[in-house]
């Protein structure tokens, strides 16, 4: 993770050096799997089928990583698998969005007790776990494409580009994607003035 | 723009999504309500990243660590192949083999083949010496003094036969067309008048 954010890095150091990442599964998984769970999680709304999607993402990506070429983050490109894994199931249709996912449903309310020590006083976790909710129950309302676009950028902290490169859109329609998705947001937040 | 207008909600959009254009960046610099504007909205998304992320590793926490990697090695893919080609050639194979046998057997059946007619007589001989009363299997004999015993047997059964049972024609008190002497089973060839 660390040397993906490492700008002063060339690619041809970044990409060989992340090949020896990714030559680790294990240290990889350790690394990663937080991350990409959530965004899989959150992306589909049934932690169970997310999790399944995150090993598979795993799998894949140790067994392709001759063809990673350093090009983007491990955390980009791990990201781009999923994406690709949860378009799959969405094609084959094994599941449907968040509707149906009522009964495996995303629980956060007990996960504030893990957060840091800024959000540590009672008050501030509650605060949080319902801002939480309300930015979830914003996102079940959103399309696909808009939910991943608004995870990469809100939770994965990729800019622009990275989410045009990921996702294989143009940076425009990204950007109409974000600005529905945060309209949504708002609305359910209660922030639009 | 001027520090008097404030931002609309899409320029606050594009702060948010760190498209940032050169003027949006200088009014917000200087105006403290769009600054809240914009940590207002911003605050329930960081929460929902912190929350988020906060379950994430939790759950992860519970997952294995590791994860079983399925073996991909060039020599195991190779492996593989070689299997998948065994079992092809056994699935030819064996129908190929057993229809040669197959056709073997008619062939014997039909007397080109010395080997079943070997093991008929082998077999005969056998059926003789238990009729004589010797244990066990005896040695093969020659052929032909093997036929006649076989013939002189066979004629024995038809004379025993012969007299043991009487013929329908007998019954009936009918006599063969060729006279008496022709005995019985053999008729005289029908004849067909013109």
């Amino acid at each position: 993770m660390q040397l993906a954010l490492d700008v002063t890095m060339t690619n041809v150091q970044a990409g060989e050096r992340n090949s020896t990442e990714l030559d680790d599964i294990d240290a990889l998984v350790r690394t990663y799997r937080p991350r990409l769970l959530r965004f899989v999680t959150f992306s589909i709304g049934d932690p169970d089928l997310a999790e399944s999607i995150t090993q598979d993402c795993f799998l894949k990506a140790y067994n392709g990583r001759g063809s990673f070429r350093g090009d983007c983050s491990v955390n980009t490109w791990l990201t781009s698998i999923a994406l690709n894994l949860i378009r799959d199931q969405q094609r084959l249709q094994k599941f449907r969005f968040w509707r149906q996912a009522r009964a495996t449903a995303i629980d956060v309310s007990d996960a504030a007790n893990f957060l840091a020590s800024h959000e540590s006083s009672a008050e501030a976790r509650i605060l949080a776990i319902e801002r939480t909710e309300q930015v979830q129950a914003a996102l079940e309302n959103l399309s696909v494409n808009q939910r991943a676009i608004f995870l990469m950028r809100f939770a994965e902290d990729m800019d622009l580009a990275e989410i045009a490169a990921t996702i294989k859109m143009p940076i425009n329609t990204v950007k109409t994607h974000l600005h529905r998705a945060l309209k949504a947001v708002r609305a359910q937040v209660g922030g639009s003035r | 723009m001027n520090t008097t207008m404030h931002l609309t909600e899409d320029q606050i959009d594009d702060v948010l999504m760190g498209d940032l254009a050169a003027t949006t960046a200088a009014h917000l610099a200087a105006c403290e309500d769009c600054k809240l504007r914009v940590a207002e909205f911003a605050t329930p998304i960081a929460s929902f990243k912190a929350v988020s992320l906060a379950w994430s590793e939790r759950q992860s926490a519970t997952l294995p660590s590791k994860l079983t990697l399925p073996v991909t090695s060039a020599w195991q893919r190779g492996a593989s192949w070689a299997a998948a080609t065994a079992v092809l050639l056994v699935g030819i194979g064996v129908p190929m083999a057993r229809h040669e046998t197959r056709a073997t057997q008619i062939v014997a059946s039909n007397g080109t083949s010395q080997a079943a007619p070997r093991t008929a007589i082998a077999t005969v001989a056998r059926v003789q010496e238990a009729g004589r009363g010797a244990p066990g299997l005896v040695a093969p004999t020659k052929p032909d003094a093997q036929i006649a015993r076989d013939n002189q047997m066979l004629q024995a059964i038809d004379r025993e036969l012969d007299a043991s049972v009487q013929s329908p024609a007998d019954t009936f008190g009918l006599a063969p067309a060729g006279g008496p002497s022709a005995g019985h089973g053999h008729f005289a060839p029908v004849q067909i008048w013109d």
